[in-house]
């Protein structure tokens, strides 16, 4: 472009007087530049996960003259939501497991590739190679895991797994699970609150204490909690358990430290406990982008936001949805996450045009399936009052059923399909 | 004649799955489509399909389902989060909804047993199912089989709005009927499609 400007006579010139430089600098700038430059109004979609599919879908359907991209380096969508049942052999991962094709259906622009950072005062979303400007940007990264909080797991990631993100990890802990001899010891760490997903830990310990007292009956299952107490319908889950002498669970247990090598983890009080195998959840925070772009607060961990458009409290045009925000009475899960990405996609389609954002509070619904069969279900209900999300009531199930685990099953198939259909 | 009305029906499928977005209801009925679908259409086996539904029909399940009247723990709460919001509408939002028929499998021989023993139902529902809007009777074509199995069961235990009068006739007649034929003729309702 700037090429086409210079005759040959000036070009030797700026050759030879060492502007040569320059010249060069002028065109790696071009190749570090703008990878796809916009010509209307542009939304883009950091994280492709249950909040930014979800905003990037319900943008296209609300103002199909707004251009939305989202940036997702995965090519395939995973869900969390089941893939315990992936652990005792319920359900296969491939049943969990979708495309992006829905999306680009309805128009959503989708780059496999990595945000790297957020330049907000350009309006820009920086890649490995280049940048794209956006008139907003919707970020939605999940978790990170805050690995410098365990002694030894940084250098461990290839054997000790989390599993807290559906994909591969999932496919290798089941492995390490199944190949685990009966009379083995698996040990489950479960992080401080707050973390992704608050029952999710405990009905992994229901998931993998059904599979080793069906298949591995000599077999014990230790939960080290760094928690008091169970964080989510505590009184079912205990009921559950009841199912399941092999469970040991001590609440209070922090785990600060793993030996591979030596096949045990250290709590804070120095308690060693040994393992055949680990499933350590880290402490988490939100996805690096977030803490990269300074919509963290001074802890450094989660996203503040407006409750009504969940635009960052620290930077103006930017909007963070799902498990990396804060300050909402609402639990780190898919079905909020969903819910946001909606209120957010209504929120800025309505600030791109000028006109007032929808009062909407998120709901959620939480199912956990506590043996092959049956499921619990926790129901929380809000409200919008003074521009903050209040709780209107909450509902368990009263006990565990069939029924329940029947209609968990309607919701995942629906809620999969408004996120990615 | 039935060709057309196919076509009419696959024409306003492709374009109005995204429903009339500027109605009222569309930002308050967010919440529902985690487990409800997208646009009211649910696929899921026992989750019911809202796309399409009679609003009065809907607005009752609704007032039934925030006074314990019809039992279930999820949705107690929404139901009075949804009156708490405005029902009127976000039922006018759903049946302004296309509905797509339930996406579940329904085998063949339970739907013709179903079919067989329809007879009782057609007093009230018609032949296909299709009900009276007018006379609060819902249209059960393509809804979730499992949906309406469970409706049948909590009817035959008048565990559903016990004491309401309108119901009464409909307990009667499900109290006689062996579950397996409740099963069957929930398969035939949920393979019936509109014409």
């Amino acid at each position: 472009m700037a090429m086409s400007r210079w005759t040959r006579r000036s070009f030797l010139h700026a050759m030879g007087t060492g502007a040569a430089a320059g010249l060069l600098g002028a065109c790696a700038g071009a190749m570090k530049g703008d990878v796809a430059p916009k010509s209307g109004r542009r939304v883009v979609v950091v994280g492709g996960g249950w909040g930014g599919a979800t905003a990037a879908k319900y943008m296209r359907l609300q103002d199909p003259t707004v251009e939305v991209v989202l940036i997702e380096p995965n090519r395939n969508f995973v869900s969390c939501p089941f893939s315990n049942l992936v652990l005792s052999g319920i359900r296969r991962l491939d049943s969990l497991t979708f495309d992006y094709d829905g999306l680009r259906r309805h128009g959503v622009k989708v780059r496999h590739e990595l945000a790297t950072a957020l330049d907000p005062p350009a309006r820009r979303v920086r890649l490995a190679e280049g940048y794209l400007e956006y008139d907003r940007v919707v970020v939605s990264p999940g978790i990170e895991f805050q690995w410098d909080l365990v002694e030894g797991l940084p250098e461990a990631q290839d054997r000790v797994f989390h599993a807290w993100k559906a994909g591969l990890q999932t496919a290798q802990l089941a492995r390490q699970l199944q190949a685990m001899d009966d009379g083995g010891v698996f040990v489950l760490a479960v992080p401080p609150a707050a973390y992704r997903c608050p029952p999710g830990p405990y009905e992994r310990v229901c998931q993998v204490a059904w599979y080793l007292k069906t298949w591995k009956p000599r077999s014990k299952l230790i939960v080290l909690d760094a928690n008091p107490n169970i964080l989510s319908k505590a009184a079912l889950f205990r009921a559950a358990w009841q199912a399941y002498p092999n469970i040991e669970y001590r609440a209070s247990s922090n785990v600060v430290k793993v030996d591979p090598s030596g096949r045990d983890v250290t709590t804070e009080v120095g308690e060693r406990v040994k393992y055949d195998v680990v499933n350590l959840i880290p402490p988490q925070r939100a996805g690096t982008i977030a803490v990269q772009s300074e919509l963290v607060g001074a802890a450094r961990r989660w996203c503040e936001v407006n409750h009504l458009t969940y635009e960052s409290v620290r930077q103006p045009g930017v909007h963070v949805i799902g498990d990396s925000t804060t300050g909402l009475p609402v639990p780190k899960s898919g079905n909020v996450a969903n819910a946001m990405g909606k209120i957010c996609a209504s929120a800025v389609v309505a600030l791109l045009n000028g006109k007032e954002p929808p009062l909407m509070a998120p709901g959620n619904t939480c199912y956990s399936w506590v043996n092959d069969r049956e499921a619990i279900a926790v129901v929380n209900v809000y409200k919008v009052d003074n521009g903050k999300v209040v709780q209107i009531e909450q509902k368990l199930t009263p006990t565990q059923s069939e029924g329940v685990a029947q209609n968990s099953l309607g919701w995942a198939r629906s809620i999969w399909s408004d996120v990615l259909g | 004649m039935i060709h057309v009305s196919l076509i009419i029906v696959l024409l306003l499928a492709g374009s109005a799955s995204a429903g009339p977005l500027d109605l009222a209801g569309y930002d308050k009925a967010f919440t529902c489509s985690a487990c409800h679908g997208f646009a009211g259409n649910s696929k899921g086996d026992t989750v019911p399909i809202l796309a399409g539904m009679s609003p009065a029909y809907l607005r009752k399940a609704l007032q039934d389902y925030a006074s314990g009247r019809r039992p279930s723990t999820e949705m107690e709460p929404y139901a009075r989060m949804t009156i708490h919001l405005g029902v009127d509408d976000v039922a006018r939002y759903f049946a302004a909804q296309t509905r797509e028929p339930t996406p579940g499998n329904v085998e063949p021989a339970a739907a013709a047993r179903g079919r067989a023993a329809a007879a009782p139902c057609a007093l009230c529902h018609g032949s296909d199912g299709k009900g009276d809007a007018a006379k609060g009777i819902p249209d059960l074509r393509g809804q979730a089989a499992g949906y309406l199995y469970n409706q049948m069961l909590l009817f035959k235990v008048d565990r559903r709005s016990p004491g309401d009068a309108a119901l009464a006739p409909l307990k009667v007649l499900m109290k006689d009927i062996p579950d397996e034929t409740l099963a069957d003729l929930a398969a035939y309702f949920a393979s019936q499609r509109e014409r």
